[in-house]
């Protein structure tokens, strides 16, 4: 279905080629996983696939690529459009219409298809990907999985043989993403589509891949074989298949169902609980002083309440993850404890200041908040220059940016330009412009959105080091591996209420949903992560 | 549903009845009859009608309107109150048949909004463009982009100004627009590659049949032509306003050449055109009713240029006259919004039995 030889590719006005010498031969109805640190490649070749690459980019590209039988380096994108659907990273950045039947039949329209089969094929894949029901619906007022579904549905409408998508779930939540790949893993099967995806989330689709290759970048060769094999030589893996790598159980378990029959002859310490009784939040606890004091919290966006009665004590040097799905108040609530919302009743005070009787520029001196999308930031020329911006606002004297860069891995690269960057990069270049101010509280929305494993230890480290040294840090996330390796605390929303509250490892232990796969597999709160595990076993933290 | 065809129709002809009317009792009907059909079509709307804004809008006419028409026409027999004569323009009479010719004349403004805002409700941009000329529809397609473009702009700009307030940045002259100008000015240039390698991936811009370099020269002088004729006809007209055969004869063919180019562009733009609503008998009555509220207007105006027409000041009565079978005729123009009175069968609801959990 797809043969690529000899592939190399250099982007314009670049010295180093991406890609280099690339052999990779995709048989018809296979599911192809593709990994591989950001700014490897992945994306690059997935483009060369409908000739987006060179057509679009430009470059200097050598060598040979048939798929389906075209070669689309000869072929427009457009032409390739038939034989090859193209799904891209941002859900908000693919539609031209409004609404979600538009959206389906524009691909058709631009090819001039008859009416009767474009009735006929729309009707088919509405039903294909379970969105009938938001045939009529405005594209602005779907979730990001559903807009997911359909930009998969734009493509699919012109009945390509092959399904390529660039890493479709990074920006979306757990459960989003989940709908989006039960929906390829369903077209792979029962239509027979060849699909090729890039993808962070492991743990969610490898035990469906036939194949995966592993993009290593920086000219090195592709690794390619059954997920068993590439996963063996890879750093890069859902914390289950760590622990498969490091007990030595064979095959690899890729689901908890695979791996229970490994854990069940583990020699796993008997007495199940370390964590006895719930913490009382009681203001007589002989803890830190209280950092944020949430007391009857309310919020209202124009009428449609966000949050409902919150209260909340979270002390100095604790490390809190707000989790909850989406919509359940989590970036409310965080926004809250900078300033930047006004409570409708109840208030917040940031070390006995209450927020309703102070100014954003005064809070700011304490609370550090990292919004969602780094973006939204950066725009110096340098990184360098992006740490003076922010002491300069705040009266704060000059440093050399290589304090702040070093710890966070971003060492030496004060003079790159913050746009140039990967994705997990920018994000950390985002904390650093923040943590320039020097606050002593940290907020964070979803800090691990898009990075893949090991930039999320990178960060995961980094925060756990913040809090070591006396800061506060507060993050939503809905990455429960996050949670389970470093946070103390976590405080799970829903619909806008506090519903549970306590200690990480009693919680995640407790929960169905927020639970680590560890956790999942032995059920005890002595195991979160694989360290835990490693630990009993007397293995120590070689993993 | 009513087809898209049928609301242009609904729409000109409504626009049109307002335009000629001046009398308040017909824009009255005219009025009340685009309200009915903007209040239905909002029920199944996507975007919820409201009539806060709307209303508000009508108010601010009134509140231009009246006063403007009352302060500068000082006729009438029925005087409210006298401004001193030495004011300039505005001093003298103030009459009641002023205000209410302001206040007619703002409800024809007002009703000519509740039309457009009817047919905004009813038609969205994707199925307008799929009813524009062939050789327009590549700039349709970047209008429709540039649509969806906007709202995601300003959520962006919101997101980035919280940012950079967060990094303590405040706004106290132009310099310190950099830091919210540059992050916007990146992201949309980021989406919008995006966005065009989607649709560069989904066929777009392959509708073009290639037409050789001699052709498509020879399409273009004819447009030139064609605009060359039609602006001397056009100033032939005007220079020679006692003889306008000639300009009116140039006017023609430069129109009859234009459309004949546009034709001939259209035929190499090939592209379907999705239509999402069936023809049905209900459609051929709006666009019977309309053509016949139009068909009625303008012949009224042509035969009998008092019909629809108001004047309250002397020697007329303040009060319009009034014919049922005019009003009847204008009546007929809530029609959409009686069909859609009733339960909606035509929007298939069964799909949403297998809805996701």
């Amino acid at each position: 279905m797809i043969e690529i030889k000899r592939l190399s590719y250099r982007y314009p006005e670049v010295d180093q080629p991406i890609l280099r010498d690339v052999d990779l031969w995709i048989d018809e109805g296979d599911l192809i996983l593709m990994v591989g640190p950001s700014g490897s490649g992945k994306s690059t070749l997935l483009r060369c696939l409908n000739g987006l690459i060179p057509h679009f980019y430009g470059g200097k590209i050598s060598g040979s690529v048939r798929v389906a039988g075209l070669d689309p380096f000869e072929q427009q994108p457009r032409k390739m459009a038939s034989a090859v659907g193209f799904v891209f990273q941002d859900p908000e950045a693919q539609f031209v219409v409004d609404t979600v039947e538009d959206e389906l039949v524009f691909g058709m329209e631009n090819y001039d298809l008859p009416q009767a089969t474009m009735r006929k094929r729309l009707e088919e894949t509405l039903d294909q990907l379970n969105i009938a029901h938001l045939r009529h619906r405005r594209i602005s007022t779907l979730s990001g999985g559903e807009k997911q579904r359909v930009a998969i549905g734009s493509v699919l409408t012109l009945q390509p043989q092959v399904l390529v998508l660039d890493e479709p779930t990074s920006q979306l939540d757990p459960q989003a993403a989940e709908e989006v790949l039960t929906v390829l893993q369903k077209l792979n099967a029962d239509l027979g589509l060849t699909v090729i995806l890039s993808e962070h989330r492991l743990e969610r689709v490898v035990q469906y891949a036939d194949r995966m290759v592993h993009v290593q970048g920086e000219g090195a060769p592709l690794v390619v074989g059954e997920p068993q094999e590439v996963l063996r030589q890879i750093e890069l893996t859902p914390p289950l298949i760590q622990l498969g790598k490091a007990l030595r159980w064979e095959p690899l378990p890729f689901t908890i169902k695979a791996a229970r029959r490994h854990a069940r002859k583990l020699a796993l310490p008997a007495e199940p609980r370390v964590v006895e009784e719930p913490a009382q939040p009681d203001a007589d606890e002989p803890l830190a002083p209280v950092d944020i004091a949430v007391d009857d919290l309310w919020h209202s966006y124009d009428g449609h309440p966000a949050l409902n009665g919150v209260d909340l004590r979270i002390h100095r040097g604790e490390f809190v993850a707000l989790m909850g799905r989406n919509g359940s108040g989590k970036t409310t609530l965080l926004k809250h404890m900078v300033g930047l919302l006004q409570p409708s009743r109840g208030s917040v005070r940031i070390r006995e200041v209450d927020t309703r009787h102070s100014t954003l520029d005064e809070l700011i001196r304490t609370v550090g908040y990292v919004p969602q999308n780094p973006n939204a930031l950066l725009f110096e020329d340098t990184i360098a220059d992006e740490i003076a911006f922010t002491r300069q606002n705040h009266g704060l004297p000059a440093i050399d940016p290589e304090d702040l860069l070093a710890p966070l891995g971003l060492s030496g690269m004060g003079d790159r330009y913050p746009r140039d960057l990967s994705v997990g990069e920018r994000q950390r270049v985002a904390l650093v412009a923040i943590l320039a101010a020097e606050p002593e509280i940290i907020l964070m929305d979803e800090p691990t959105r898009g990075l893949d494993y090991v930039q999320k230890e990178n960060m995961t480290r980094y925060l756990a080091a913040e809090r070591d040294s006396g800061r506060t840090v507060v993050l939503s996330t809905h990455d429960v591996e996050l949670a389970a390796a470093a946070v103390d605390r976590v405080i799970i929303l829903g619909e806008g209420e506090v519903i549970v509250d306590g200690p990480a490892r009693q919680v995640m232990s407790e929960s169905m949903v927020f639970s680590s796969q560890i956790n999942k597999l032995l059920r005890s709160d002595r195991y979160l992560t694989v360290a835990d595990v490693l630990r009993d076993l007397g293995l120590g933290a070689e993993a | 549903m009513v087809h898209t065809i049928a609301w242009l129709a609904w729409t000109a002809s409504a626009a049109v009845a307002a335009l000629l009317i001046r009398n308040p009792f017909y824009l009255g009907i005219v009025a009340l009859s685009a309200g009915l059909v903007y209040a239905t079509v909002g029920e199944n709307a996507p975007l919820k009608a409201g009539w806060g804004g709307l209303l508000k809008l009508g108010l601010f006419i009134w509140t231009v309107t009246i006063p403007m028409n009352a302060l500068m026409a000082h006729t009438g027999n029925i005087v409210l109150f006298t401004l001193p004569q030495s004011w300039p323009i505005i001093g003298g009479n103030i009459t009641l048949e002023a205000v209410v010719f302001g206040a007619a004349s703002g409800l024809s403004l007002w009703t000519l909004l509740l039309i457009f805002a009817a047919f905004n409700l009813a038609v969205d941009a994707s199925q307008l463009l799929r009813v524009t000329p062939s050789f327009l529809y590549q700039a349709g397609v970047v209008t429709s982009i540039a649509l969806t473009f906007v709202p995601q702009m300003l959520i962006s700009a919101r997101e980035i100004r919280e940012a950079q307030r967060l990094r303590g940045h405040r706004f106290r002259g132009l310099r310190d627009l950099l830091p919210l100008f540059v992050p916007l000015l990146t992201t949309s240039l980021e989406r919008a590659i995006q966005l065009a390698e989607s649709i560069e991936s989904r066929g777009f811009g392959g509708q073009l049949v290639q037409l050789d370099d001699r052709g498509m020269s020879r399409l273009r002088w004819y447009m030139v032509a064609g605009l060359a004729i039609l602006l001397w006809g056009t100033f032939s007209r005007v220079y020679w306003s006692q003889r306008p055969q000639l300009g009116t004869l140039l006017i023609v063919l430069a129109i009859a050449l234009l459309v004949d180019t546009f034709r001939e562009m259209g035929r190499h733009v090939r592209r379907g055109r999705y239509s999402r609503g069936r023809w049905e008998a209900f459609d051929a009555l709006t666009l019977a009713v309309s053509g016949a509220v139009l068909l009625g207007c303008v012949s009224l105006r042509l035969i009998d240029k008092g019909a629809l027409n108001y004047y309250p000041y002397p020697p007329f009565p303040l009060l319009p006259p009034f014919d049922g079978w005019i009003g009847g005729l204008l009546a007929l123009l809530s029609l959409p919004g009686w069909i859609r009175l009733q339960p909606a069968e035509r929007t298939p609801m069964h799909s949403s039995a297998i809805e996701a959990p």
